[in-house]
């Protein structure tokens, strides 16, 4: 981790109002993260997305985000108005996310949709930013450039999809990107190909890397850091190489209830929850 | 004749003229009594084709197949949903949603006939372990993992000899999928059930199955002992990508990823991209 981090996270909490009371989905975490590649890992309902969200401010009403700090590259997000979000949202943090039929406008081109995100920053014509989405595409290993650039978002597959999603995030040359499991509806081969060019840009381009996912294997041989969240809460920080040391009994517990390939026929063990994870983070 | 399941020369072709899909290729297995057999491969392979041919959800089928020596029509009788039932991928969509779980397995129990529902439910809510106290609820009031203990009783209340698990895991958390694959471990050794599992998760095939098979494209590249896959000696490489790839990220081994796509002789099939959203399509249409 460098000494200026390129975004600092500290007690960040989201709340949602309901008739049934508050539901805490995120419940004071705290990290911060370099020119790096950081995932956070956890269940489904585990406040993992939602802190991606709350760092874009992303997160609609009624829900309340509050945090000591919320700084990005020197700028206190918490305080910044709408509009300095709109220059940083695409610009300077760029978001992916999980299912490419949702997140694609079905009406227009793919390609168009992403000359569009690179207008939208740009002042540049419309043939300069079709050059720039085609090197885009290219970039992230289509190789049919032209054709896809005129397909609609029904004509292409998912794997397919999730790429002209994360061209289209990475067009504005982004600082930081946050990839809300951007490969878990692919297939195995297609979703490392798909991680391969996320990983070069950040070498590459000194882009930092925020990649939220269940997958724990998957996050341990990609990610440089992890951060483990349980019910709101962080459980564990480490680094992703010494995962599979890691001490937290959540942490072990999930590591443990996986089936291995090389693994014995026996019941696989059963994570048994702790109520005290609920009160304590890490 | 030993095999409780006997596929052969199986193939499945959709549509017609430009899109015309051949979706399954000459697919040959046979399953032993009480055997775990598993169908791997990626979104597109014909892995959930094959069930659906097997479980009659699919009439547009040729060749042959048998369940317990006696060789399947298009259409089938109750006699044959007496014996094979099915657990779909998607807990949430599978289950009516205005249904309590009571109804839910009562009606299997009323098209059959069966006697005393009353204590079959009782019973069978136990034994996927779930409590008496889950019996008037409905599916949203449910979490993922018990809709889908919800599902494998609904499918083993008719006491069947074969389970057909298409992804039964695949939406869960990791934490509730080791206890739906334990469930199911149990069910199996206690009833003595036979299980295809399609999966597209080779340590779930590794962990559940006897043997399995590797499908791409519609066809079988290769059948193995789940033995050989464990001491990671797969022998076609299709296999081996597929095992290097679940193994997770290593990013010198990817840029050695190869496409292996169908070979020349098949005409007029589209590739993955077009099929595959049929077929996930197909799956999701539910009993």
């Amino acid at each position: 981790m460098s000494e200026n981090p390129l975004l600092r996270v500290e007690d960040l909490k989201v709340n949602f109002p309901t008739r049934k009371g508050l539901v805490e989905a995120v419940r004071g975490i705290s990290f911060s993260l370099g020119r790096e590649k950081l995932g956070i890992v956890g269940e489904s309902g585990s406040g993992k997305s939602m802190t991606g969200r709350s760092i874009l401010r992303l997160v609609s009403a009624p829900g309340q985000v509050t945090a000591r700090r919320l700084e990005f590259d020197g700028i206190d997000l918490m305080k910044a108005s709408e509009s300095q979000m709109r220059q940083i949202r695409g610009q300077r943090i760029s978001m992916v996310m999980q299912d490419p039929k949702f997140s694609l406008n079905p009406v227009m081109r793919v390609g168009e949709q992403i000359a569009e995100a690179y207008r939208t920053h740009q002042n540049v014509s419309r043939d300069e930013a079709k050059r720039q989405a085609l090197d885009m595409l290219s970039a992230v290993r289509i190789r049919d450039s032209e054709r896809v650039y005129r397909a609609y978002p029904h004509e292409v597959s998912g794997g397919m999809g999730q790429r002209i999603m994360i061209a289209m995030m990475l067009i504005p040359d982004p600082d930081l990107l946050i990839a809300d499991e951007p490969t878990s509806a692919l297939d195995v081969t297609v979703q490392l190909q798909v991680l391969a060019i996320l990983d070069d840009l950040v070498s590459q381009r000194g882009m930092g890397l925020i990649f939220i996912s269940h997958d724990l294997s998957l996050v341990a041989s990609f990610c440089d850091r992890v951060v483990i969240m349980y019910a709101g809460r962080v459980m564990e920080i480490c680094d992703a190489k010494n995962l599979a040391a890691a001490q937290h009994p959540y942490t072990r517990g999930l590591l443990n209830c996986l089936p291995k390939i090389d693994g014995g026929g026996s019941d696989l063990p059963i994570l048994r929850r702790d109520p005290a994870w609920l009160e304590h983070g890490a | 004749m030993t095999a409780m399941i006997e596929v052969r020369d199986l193939n499945v072709i959709f549509g017609r003229g430009a899109d015309r899909v051949h979706a399954v290729r000459d697919v040959s297995f046979a399953v032993p009594e009480g055997a775990t057999f598993g169908l791997v491969g990626e979104s597109g392979s014909g892995k959930s084709t094959v069930l659906r041919a097997l479980s009659g959800l699919n009439p547009d089928w040729s060749g042959r197949l048998s369940v317990a020596g006696e060789a399947l029509t298009r259409r089938r009788d109750k006699a044959f949903y007496k014996l094979a039932q099915m657990v779909f991928q998607d807990p949430y969509g599978s289950l009516h949603p205005r249904h309590t779980v009571d109804r839910i397995l009562m009606e299997p129990l009323a098209i059959h006939g069966f006697a005393d529902p009353d204590r079959r439910i009782e019973r069978i809510l136990e034994e996927v372990g779930l409590g008496p106290q889950f019996r008037f609820r409905y599916p949203h009031q449910l979490s993922g993992g018990q809709r889908q203990r919800v599902a494998i009783g609904r499918a083993l209340i008719l006491e069947p000899r074969i389970l057909l698990l298409d992804e039964p895991t695949s939406a869960l958390d990791v934490s509730v999928q080791a206890e739906v694959l334990n469930l199911l471990q149990r069910l199996k050794k206690e009833r003595g059930l036979t299980y295809i599992l399609v999966s597209h998760n080779l340590s779930v095939i590794a962990h559940m199955c006897d043997t399995l098979a590797v499908m791409n494209h519609g066809a079988v590249v290769e059948e193995m002992d789940v033995a050989l896959l464990k001491r990671a000696e797969p022998k076609h490489p299709y296999t081996r990508q597929l095992m290097t790839a679940s193994l997770g990220y290593d990013r010198s081994a990817i840029d050695r990823f190869e496409d292996f796509g169908i070979d020349a002789e098949s005409s007029g099939v589209p590739d993955t991209s077009t099929d595959a959203p049929q077929l996930e399509s197909e799956r999701k249409r539910g009993p």
